[in-house]
């Protein structure tokens, strides 16, 4: 699937907001990282998939108030603005970085998503410590 | 606890700059509590530098990363020597005293620091930060019930509060407590208002910094 010149996205996913499948993710060379909640995303983990290599980072959180630790979706999201911060601070552009609630029985959604990530990508140009 | 925040990027690049490989050296105690320096904050650093290097300088950089327990004490100091002869320079996430104690210990090598040391503080609830302490050298607290007027009345008055107290909050900026007002609340509860009867003649701040940088010596703990 990964080919170099397509987009890299690395998508940090809870397994109670989103399912994987093939057709959301095309259009872009994809690294997928399961969790049991959006609240296991860390500063360090999103800074090392730019590292990698990755044009931009997504993490799909559950919808408001359906987290089912209660406040996962809310400390991820609070840890991703910080993140962000650090990325304009770095010169990646904060804008790399975004955190969605998706539902996981739409996954129209996850798609329309990656598809406006992509264009963003092309928009931004690729990551520029890669 | 001594509180701190990291340095901006910008900052702490434009001193490491010169330098090719840095040894990013976390505290574990304070600045680990309030998520300024310890190990998770010298990775993420870590991270950072090496990003924002690639980016902007359009050059890589060789990061080492160690966390010792304590910067400010000659024990464990010695963890680091190793660490320290291999990189060019100490990127220190201590205080200013952990700084100053690696630079001391280690005079070769050159120490920056990562952090700004802010004051003797508290954390009130997660992320949140208060100082508590200006460290005069001259403890008063036995009298105003445990809140210090030196560090939390923002005009230092030892005998009553000004006129400018209002619904328990400070004129100089509605989110400071009156320390005032949390000084008679509490000496009321404790009953011992009575405390307030006796004059408190101005501060003399000759223990406080007003003499040069102080000294404790301890006669018997000395070998």
């Amino acid at each position: 699937m990964k080919t170099n010149n397509k987009p890299k996205i690395t998508l940090f996913y809870c397994i109670n907001a989103f399912m994987e499948s093939a057709p959301v993710f095309e259009g872009c060379s994809i690294k997928t990282i399961k969790m049991a909640c959006s609240s296991m995303t860390k500063d360090i983990f999103l800074l090392k998939a730019f590292e990698a290599g990755a044009d931009a980072v997504l993490v799909f959180a559950c919808p408001e108030k359906q987290c089912r630790y209660v406040e996962g979706g809310i400390r991820a999201r609070k840890r991703i603005e910080w993140t962000k911060h650090l990325l304009d601070e770095t010169g990646i552009d904060g804008r790399r970085l975004a955190i969605f609630n998706t539902d996981i029985k739409d996954p129209k959604a996850a798609g329309k998503i990656i598809r406006e990530t992509i264009e963003l990508i092309n928009e931004l140009g690729p990551n520029p410590a890669a | 606890m001594i509180v701190g925040e990291q340095k901006p990027i910008k900052e702490i690049m434009e001193s490491v700059a010169p330098y090719k490989r840095v040894l990013i050296l976390g505290c574990g105690t304070c600045v680990k509590t309030c998520f300024a320096g310890g190990e998770d904050e010298v990775e993420v650093l870590a991270s950072a530098l090496r990003l924002a290097f690639k980016t902007k300088k359009q050059r890589s950089i060789e990061i080492e990363e160690l966390t010792i327990e304590r910067q400010c004490e000659n024990e464990f100091i010695q963890e680091a020597a190793a660490g320290i002869g291999r990189n060019d320079v100490v990127l220190s996430l201590a205080c200013g005293a952990g700084v100053q104690a690696m630079a001391e210990r280690f005079p070769a090598a050159p120490v920056l620091p990562g952090v700004n040391t802010t004051f003797i503080g508290i954390q009130d609830r997660p992320g949140i930060f208060s100082e508590r302490c200006s460290g005069c050298g001259d403890c008063g607290l036995a009298r105003f019930g445990g809140i210090c007027p030196v560090t939390r009345c923002s005009k230092k008055l030892l005998n009553g509060p000004c006129g400018g107290s209002q619904n328990g909050k400070c004129e100089v900026d509605p989110s400071i407590d009156c320390a005032w007002h949390l000084i008679i609340e509490r000496l009321t509860e404790l009953g011992q208002l009575d405390n307030l009867k006796t004059y408190i003649p101005p501060k003399n701040w000759q223990t406080s910094t007003s003499g040069g940088p102080r000294k404790l010596v301890r006669e018997d703990q000395i070998i």
